[in-house]
């Protein structure tokens, strides 16, 4: 980015005048953008120091004295429990996503470059299951599931998120333009196997795109709601969307803890941003890299 | 577009090796999503008979009751209902959440923004929260006595129910954009980014505005993935599901069957109806492969130009 | 026979493709079968899902004395959402072995073969309950369903600082109620004496209760569906001509707006049931010490009566392989003096069990400045009647939320709503085979 900004001026002099009108303008309207995607992250922040009585009396964007008081209490509920919701969900979207990319990965791979009959058919199949809603399979997923014995534990979790039709879709279409045909056949007519060719070639070459599919699966798991809902049971595997929704759904006659859940999405939220900010520079979505390439 | 690669040499014919790499994905299709679509569909020429009072051992039995759970679901008004309210919120989504990610995303290109890495990370930013976090956080910014909105706009002299019947589609809406034009903008602003300069430059010493060259060589190029974007937008709108979920217990202008996908999970959770759920939702999946069939084929067509 | 044949073939496959590394015990880890056979080498474990506060610290005492039956708690999401979760475990086989069940939901526990008649293990336990509440988890069988653990007759809560203010008088009619609602809308059109919410079926099933309504009764082999009836009919149009008026809310309960609303005076009185002061005090804090409690205003003052709003029992899932002990565990928690204390105590539950509430003494911190809480709300509870609930309340609260909600949104006629939650449930039963008296 930096390295575009600084080319800037010496383009810019050409026609400095019309230049400098347009350098303001998407300047202005992208920070609004900006600033509409974080107001209500913002609110939360503000909220998140507010004490129980704060919350519904102060003016609303007005910071409070709770903050200390929130983090307290929600590291106190039940124990500790919320952390161990943390370690859950950092588990769930850590090693589903790994999963995920891998399988992806590989897919993408064979799909892209190898001609075996059957290959439309598998393409088509496994993104035709974006268009099955997850509500759907969730309730079947989970009543088969039961009768493997599996229903509860941390695989009931895990192992239905791994499939990304997404992240399949994205592997063949980067693993056609980054990995070149002659690549291969030179390591091929070298005797190398097809699984090491595949190990030591195709995929280090595709690891940009293995890095987006596995922060787009991690973001997809670390916000799942439903499929954990069903699956688990037992609070102690809870991942931390669950976990804040029991703290909303309290029941009939109990309140909802309405400090401790916005403390504790603002808590969620943290891990997910250092995970963006620090992979921001591998992150790569070229989706139709392969045809504008060359 | 399509790249001049020598066809044949490109793929190879190989033995095994292919079928051992996807081995994994087909096991954990069949697995997760092909054996629990064909429960559903089995479920869904079931139903539960019970005798008397139902209560006691044995009283409830389930039986095949073939086409009747898709007769009610296709003779549901609620259920038609639910589709053009969903079409009116969809229409929505799509124009203004892709029209702002195209206009971010070529922002974003241009050579003289500044904060650009910021924009894009706060623009980002709401996709990491979870649907019912955000619906949370948005109920409390949409309703009257607890939302600075609102007081900003009574301030003003306006006086809006943000969650009036008039208004809730819109907001339903807005949180919907909120969520997804962070990623669509990077989907797009990448495949903008893998374009050499010099592309542009040409054009530049050639005499045309960035405007003419955002609409007439930008636009084109990232019309691919546009497609695609809207692809997936349109396949999450017919299953819009979280938003109208979640602002439900705020407002009277919400029923439990607002969006299609809602009355399956009111029959499968609520009323506790699994068959009338199986069936509605095979006819949602239908409506979905019909809608999404034709844009598939042009994604095929025109994102891969290799899909012969 | 085909289900059984399709699972056998899922379960199969999946095995075979998980079969290595899954050993992590599953949530449906109950008990050794040997435990129940007495004299057991290894201890019982028992999972229990609820959603009351604290009750794993009530559970560690019971721990604590009973190492040959080890209960873990496992908080869930309350409501509607823990019904549906419970009953689909259920479906799939492996429900906790003991779940929280609110009265409303057991008969659909009961009639989905969820839940395990506990007659045998809990007749002893009767005594310790008043008949009315008994007769909630009998479902006015033979049989036993549950333990009950907590009650929610209804009351009237007001901000009595605020009715000095306006010069209100605490309405004992329902038309003092209509008559005060007009008066405070005229002298302050921003603040309202209350409102009536369309997302809580349970508080006008308790208004329903207290006009004499009985929506379902057992006759015979069959049921009577009667939602539709003449008191249902009254209560719905008092509330509906209140809003369409407009001298009452309409908003739901239980939204941050309404919070707000209680904590800031805008609302001056609820209509609520005996827990309402754990959720002032924790979603009104600022209005500690304002608020008082009086009984619901009456249809006939001459013959005061009021309903239940919530209120829950502790079943015991029917595929539980350990049901005495599970049964053992139950009664302990919902009549034993200490384990009563605690729920009432730790989990700001009203106990269901009649020497429970005698034994609350201790005022809640929120009316601390008024003494005789627990006196008024024992005279109260004395007044209070339900009915038999049916075996798909939850598609008739669904209908209560959709009918009314439109209803309020059309400023339309409730009796229309009502009927609407008639023939949405009698639909719903015929469907699925229920033997209806016409």
């Amino acid at each position: 980015m930096t390295r575009a900004n600084a080319t800037a001026p010496a383009a810019g002099t050409a026609r400095p005048g019309r230049r400098r009108a347009y350098g303001a303008a998407p300047t202005a309207v992208l920070l609004l953008g900006a600033l509409y995607c974080l107001f209500p992250v913002a609110w939360v922040l503000v909220a998140a120091t507010k004490s129980r009585a704060e919350l519904f009396t102060t003016s609303t964007l007005l910071p409070g004295t709770g903050l200390l008081a929130n983090l307290a209490d929600l590291a106190a509920y039940r124990d500790g429990v919320f952390w161990l919701w943390m370690l859950n969900t950092v588990l769930y979207a850590g090693v589903g996503a790994l999963l995920s990319t891998a399988v992806s990965a590989v897919s993408g791979y064979a799909l892209a470059k190898f001609r075996f009959p059957g290959r439309g058919l598998a393409f088509n199949l496994l993104l035709g299951g974006v268009l099955v809603p997850a509500v759907v399979l969730a309730v079947p997923q989970y009543l088969l599931l039961s009768k493997a014995g599996l229903a509860g534990t941390y695989w009931s979790v895990l192992l239905p998120q791994i499939l990304s039709p997404y992240g399949i879709y994205l592997a063949r279409v980067y693993a056609a333009a980054a990995i070149p045909d002659a690549l291969l056949e030179a390591a091929r007519i070298d005797g190398a196997t097809e699984g090491r060719l595949a190990l030591n070639v195709a995929l280090p070459l595709m690891l940009p795109a293995m890095v987006t599919i596995f922060l787009f699966q991690f973001v997809a798991i670390w916000t799942n709601f439903l499929l954990p809902f069903i699956m688990l049971g037992d609070d102690h595997r809870f991942p931390m969307t669950v976990g804040l929704y029991t703290m909303l759904a309290a029941g009939a006659n109990q309140p909802s803890l309405y400090n401790l859940i916005i403390t504790g999405t603002l808590l969620s939220l943290i891990p997910l941003v250092a995970l963006f900010l620090t992979m921001q520079r591998y992150w790569r979505t070229d989706l139709s890299s392969g045809s504008v390439k060359n | 577009m399509s790249p001049h690669r020598p066809a044949g040499a490109r793929t190879r014919r190989a033995g095994a090796a292919p079928y051992l790499f996807l081995a994994p994905a087909m096991v954990l299709f069949a697995l997760f999503t092909a054996l629990p679509i064909g429960y559903t569909a089995y479920l869904s020429l079931r139903r539960t008979k019970v005798s008397g009072l139902g209560l006691g051992k044995g009283a409830r039995k389930e039986v095949f009751v073939g086409l009747a759970n898709y007769a009610t679901a296709l003779g549901d008004g609620e259920l038609w209902a639910g589709w053009l309210r969903v079409l009116g919120y969809g229409a929505l989504v799509l124009v203004v959440m892709l029209g702002l990610a195209l206009l971010f995303a070529l922002l974003l290109d241009t050579l003289h923004v500044r904060f650009a890495r910021f924009s894009r990370a706060a623009i980002f930013l709401p996709y990491a929260v979870p649907g019912v976090a955000a619906s949370l956080l948005w109920g409390f910014l949409y309703l009257p006595g607890v939302s600075p909105v609102n007081d900003a706009l009574s301030a003003l002299g306006a006086r809006v129910d943000l969650l009036g019947a008039g208004t809730v589609t819109f907001s339903m809406a807005n949180v919907a954009v909120w969520g997804g034009v962070g990623f669509n903008m990077l989907v797009l602003y990448t495949t903008l980014r893998a374009v050499p300069r010099e592309y542009y430059e040409a054009a530049r010493i050639d005499g045309a505005s960035e405007t003419q060259i955002a609409l007439r060589i930008k636009v084109p190029i990232v019309t691919p993935a546009i497609i695609l974007t809207t692809v997936f937008s349109i396949i999450a709108t017919v299953q819009v599901f979280t938003e109208p979920m979640t602002l439900r217990p705020l407002t009277n202008t919400i029923s439990t069957t607002w969006s299609p996908l809602m009355k399956v999970y009111r029959d499968a959770f609520v009323t506790g109806d699994l068959y009338s759920a199986a069936a509605t939702a095979v006819v949602i999946a239908a409506i979905s492969v019909v809608l999404s069939f034709g844009f598939l084929r042009v994604v095929r067509d025109r994102a891969f130009g290799e899909g012969r | 026979m085909g289900t059984r044949r399709l699972s056998a073939v899922a379960a199969v496959a999946l095995a075979a493709a998980l079969a290595a590394g899954c050993s992590g015990g599953t949530a449906g880890e109950t008990a050794s079968p040997a435990a129940s056979a007495g004299a057991p080498a290894r201890p019982v474990k028992l999972t229990y899902w609820t959603w009351v506060p604290n009750m794993d610290k009530i559970v560690q005492s019971w721990n604590a004395a009973h190492p040959d039956i080890q209960v873990t708690v496992s908080k869930q999401a309350g409501g509607d959402d823990a019904a549906a979760k419970f009953l689909t475990a259920a479906k799939a086989g492996n429900p906790p072995d003991l779940v929280q069940a609110e009265y409303q939901m057991l008969p659909s526990f009961v009639a989905a073969d969820a839940v395990a008649d506990i007659k045998a293990e809990a007749g002893p336990a009767k005594a310790e309950f008043g008949e009315g509440v008994w007769s909630l988890v009998t479902l006015g069988t033979d049989a036993v369903y549950a333990i009950p653990q907590d009650s929610g007759p209804m009351m009237f809560y007001y901000r009595r600082d605020l009715f000095d203010k306006y010069g209100l008088k605490v309405p004992t009619t329902w038309d003092e109620y209509a008559a005060t609602a007009r008066a405070l809308h005229e002298k302050n059109p921003k603040v309202l004496l209350g409102a009536f919410s369309s997302k809580d079926p349970g508080s006008f099933a308790g208004l329903a209760q207290q006009a004499g309504a009985r929506w379902w009764s057992i006759d015979g082999e069959a049921w009577k569906v009667a939602i539709a009836d003449e008191p249902t009919l009254r209560v719905a149009g008092y509330w509906g001509g209140l809003v369409k008026e407009g001298v009452i809310g309409d908003k739901p309960y239980f939204t941050p707006e309404w919070n707000k609303a209680l904590n800031d005076g805008t609302q001056l009185s609820w209509i609520s049931a005996v827990w309402a002061p754990g959720v002032l005090a924790s979603n009104a804090p600022d209005g500690k010490g304002k608020w008082a409690v009086a009984p619901l205003p009456q249809w006939n003052a001459s013959e005061p009566h009021t309903g239940f709003w919530g209120g829950s029992s502790t079943a015991v899932a029917a595929t539980s392989p350990s049901r005495q002990a599970a049964v053992r565990f139950a009664t302990w928690l919902n009549t034993d003096p200490q384990a009563v204390a605690l729920l009432a105590g730790q989990g700001a539950v009203y106990p269901a069990s009649v020497k429970g509430q005698a034994a609350l003494s201790k005022d809640p911190d929120y009316f601390a400045d008024r003494p005789g809480f627990w006196k008024t709300a024992a005279e109260i509870g004395a007044t209070a009647r339900g009915f038999t609930f049916g075996p798909n309340v939850n598609v008739t609260y669904n209908a209560f939320k959709d009918a009314f909600g439109k209803a309020i949104q059309d400023r339309s006629d409730f009796a229309a709503a009502v009927r609407a939650m008639q023939d949405a449930t009698v639909a719903d039963m015929r469907k699925s085979g229920f033997q209806i008296v016409p």
